[in-house]
């Protein structure tokens, strides 16, 4: 039995249909993100879930329950806003113990509830206060206790750091991570920042006009998207992507680069005068010093970034640019002609027609 | 120095305005305060000094204590029922549903029209021979037979705090559906999630965001509804047997009728005393709400 299932969800807004056929099943205690760029139907799905929005087809399961058409407040779940969305005339305290005040827990109980959730997220001291007198930080963990009080079968987070700045938001994702671990609850949080994902999630699914372009944990979505656009959304820089031919003795990029050997998992799966799209993360390229064996591509280098831990080398081949991040210390020279090495593993392959790895089809 | 140029270029701005104030708000006032104290007539006499009888006279006297207690049961009963008839019908307004757009744009016509018609209007409404709140009463069997709500006495007051409703309740919805509109729409979500139904929500939730806004359309409403003398004028002139005559009625009928207008000009400062009280209390009420947010 699932935690938390999601079948078949289908949602339409007049003409246009958002959500498509979603299909998910969440074991209790898993994390599941919702990756997509906006418009991707991924809060939609939330709000479907939470029963702030009804699906036009499709069912979803709390348990064996099914919770279609069911109150919010019935659902057994807790979510936690963008805007924290805190209630502006009640104290914290009276915030966190809204919920367990609606559903009428004896005073005592709630505010033992309120005080034990306050001191895991170490805000007793701001217990007393409104919410215009809190930090955005603050504001955060007061929604999340929220959240954490009521102690709910699935947590609901929509985009909960997206206001934050940088520096908090990372502290805050590893509070996150930290709770989720102390406390194992069952989350499906959305968010378009891929850090996030890769950084909370159990598993995650990369969402694009209403579909599930690939669900998987975040190992999987990393080291073998299933099409060009999880392989190009995932990844900071972007995975590198250009076309070639298959030719008798390999792949054949750009003009003045021996073929690249074809490993051995593609084939069969790819023949002679064949376009594809080839794909190699940037932290996979590495400067090369006379190995023979390794793939290789000559590049021309063009721009260099140093980000301090690393350095992001955008450099070209013929027509196409390729980013490379290597040791912050590594001297280049601009318009020099450079060999970066990979190892055939971090070679992808996708067909250019369907934008699916060839490894999936 | 610089200081003193600005501020000679600022009264020099603001002379011309200076100058229209003084001459219709300054000066009228204080001749009205130099005529209250006199037994001055409209016209002819030019009055002599009587100190405060006039004051004495007027406080003492039944007209005003009556039409006091007409003016703070007109504005209490009616600003009441606006304020309720106002929120319910921007809550209503606030949902979604088809033909909202327009059903908006109808409710602020009673408000558009000029008080003067919807006087009118209301008295066609009352009338006794072929009004149509006899014909509707009537015919759904609630009256025998047809009756004049503004001649009687003890419903005239009643008719004319419907007719103020009806042309009033807009404002305040405006103003409710307004405050409703910034409610953010997580809050309105969270609150779901937390499971407070129709009537928490409204009040733990909805209620902090409208009370700043229902203030001050209580309190404009209320000094309106104290100084009422239009609506009153063209329905019943203050009858039947003074029963509708309100405070500016009571002035106007003083000054103008009866032609005395020393004690007439007492009457309407104690008017103007009172509604500069409720001033206050809107401008003091209104800074601690500004203050608390």
């Amino acid at each position: 039995m699932s935690a938390l299932e999601i079948r078949n969800i289908h949602k339409r807004y007049g003409e246009v249909e958002t959500l498509k056929g979603i299909d998910i099943a969440l074991e209790s205690g898993e994390f599941l993100v919702l990756l997509g760029s906006s418009g991707c139907g991924k809060s939609t799905l939330l709000n479907i879930i939470a029963g702030l929005a009804e699906p036009s087809g499709g069912d979803i399961r709390i348990g064996t329950r099914s919770i279609v058409g069911v109150h919010p407040k019935d659902r057994d779940i807790a979510m936690v806003f963008q805007s924290y969305a805190l209630y502006p005339n009640m104290s914290v305290a009276r915030n966190i113990g809204f919920g367990l005040e609606m559903r009428k827990v004896p005073a005592p109980e709630r505010e033992k509830a309120v005080s034990e959730t306050a001191k895991l997220l170490q805000i007793e001291n701001l217990l007393q206060r409104k919410p215009s007198q809190l930090s955005g930080g603050q504001r955060q963990r007061v929604a999340i206790g929220r959240a954490l009080v009521r102690n709910p079968q699935v947590f609901l987070f929509d985009e909960p750091l997206s206001n934050l700045d940088a520096k908090l938001r990372m502290e805050m994702r590893t509070e996150l991570k930290r709770l989720h671990q102390l406390l194992k609850t069952t989350v499906v949080y959305v968010t378009h920042d891929q850090i996030e994902a890769m950084t909370l999630a159990t598993r995650i699914a990369v969402m694009r006009d209403g579909r599930i372009e690939q669900l998987g944990t975040p190992e999987e979505i990393y080291d073998r998207p299933t099409t060009l656009y999880v392989a190009g959304f995932v990844g900071s820089p972007p995975m590198n992507i250009f076309d070639a031919d298959v030719a008798e003795g390999g792949l054949r990029v750009g003009d003045g680069n021996a073929p690249i050997a074809i490993p051995a998992r593609f084939h069969g799966k790819v023949s002679n005068g064949q376009q594809v799209k080839v794909g190699i993360r940037p932290e996979a390229l590495r400067l090369s010093t006379d190995e023979a064996n390794a793939p290789r591509l000559t590049a021309r280098v063009e721009v260099v970034e140093l980000t301090g831990p690393e350095l992001v080398v955008t450099a070209r081949i013929g027509g196409e640019r390729i980013t490379a991040c290597l040791p912050p210390r590594t001297q280049l020279a601009i318009d020099a002609e450079r060999t970066f090495a990979f190892d055939e593993g971090a070679l992808h392959l996708f067909d250019p027609e369907t934008g699916r790895s060839l490894l999936a089809s | 120095m610089s200081g003193t140029w600005i501020t000679t270029r600022a009264w020099l701005l603001m002379l011309p305005l200076l100058v229209v104030m003084i001459s219709v708000i300054g000066w009228p006032l204080i001749d009205t305060v130099r005529l209250s104290f006199t037994d001055a007539k409209l016209v002819g006499t030019e009055g002599t000094f009587v100190g405060l009888a006039n004051y004495a006279k007027v406080l003492g006297g039944s007209n005003f204590q009556r039409a006091l207690v007409t003016t703070t049961w007109f504005a209490v009963v009616s600003v009441t029922a606006e304020m309720v008839i106002g929120v319910l019908a921007a809550l209503l307004l606030n949902q979604q549903f088809r033909g909202r757009t327009a059903l908006r744009a109808l409710m602020i016509l009673p408000w558009a029209l000029p008080t003067v018609v919807n006087a009118t209007l209301w008295r066609l409404i009352y009338n006794p021979e072929y009004g149509a709140l006899n014909a509707a009463l009537t015919q759904i069997g609630l009256i025998d037979s047809y009756r004049s709500w503004l001649g009687e006495p003890g419903s005239a007051l009643t008719a004319l705090i419907v007719a103020d409703c009806w042309k009033n309740f807009p404002l305040v919805a405006l103003i409710a559906l307004a405050a409703l509109q910034a409610v953010p729409r997580d809050i309105t979500a969270a609150s779901l999630v937390d499971g407070a139904g129709p009537f928490n929500r409204f009040r733990y939730v909805i209620m902090p965001y409208l009370a700043g806004p229902l203030l001050v359309a209580l309190v404009l409403r209320t000094i309106e509804a104290f100084k009422v003398f239009d609506l009153v004028w063209v329905m019943t002139r203050g009858g039947p047997a003074n029963s509708t005559r309100t405070l500016s009625i009571l002035v106007y009928q003083e000054a103008f009728s009866f032609q005395r207008a020393g004690s007439g000009a007492s009457l309407a400062l104690i008017v103007t005393l009172l509604v500069t009280v409720l001033a206050v209390a809107y401008a003091a009420l209104v800074r601690k709400a500004a203050g608390a947010t």
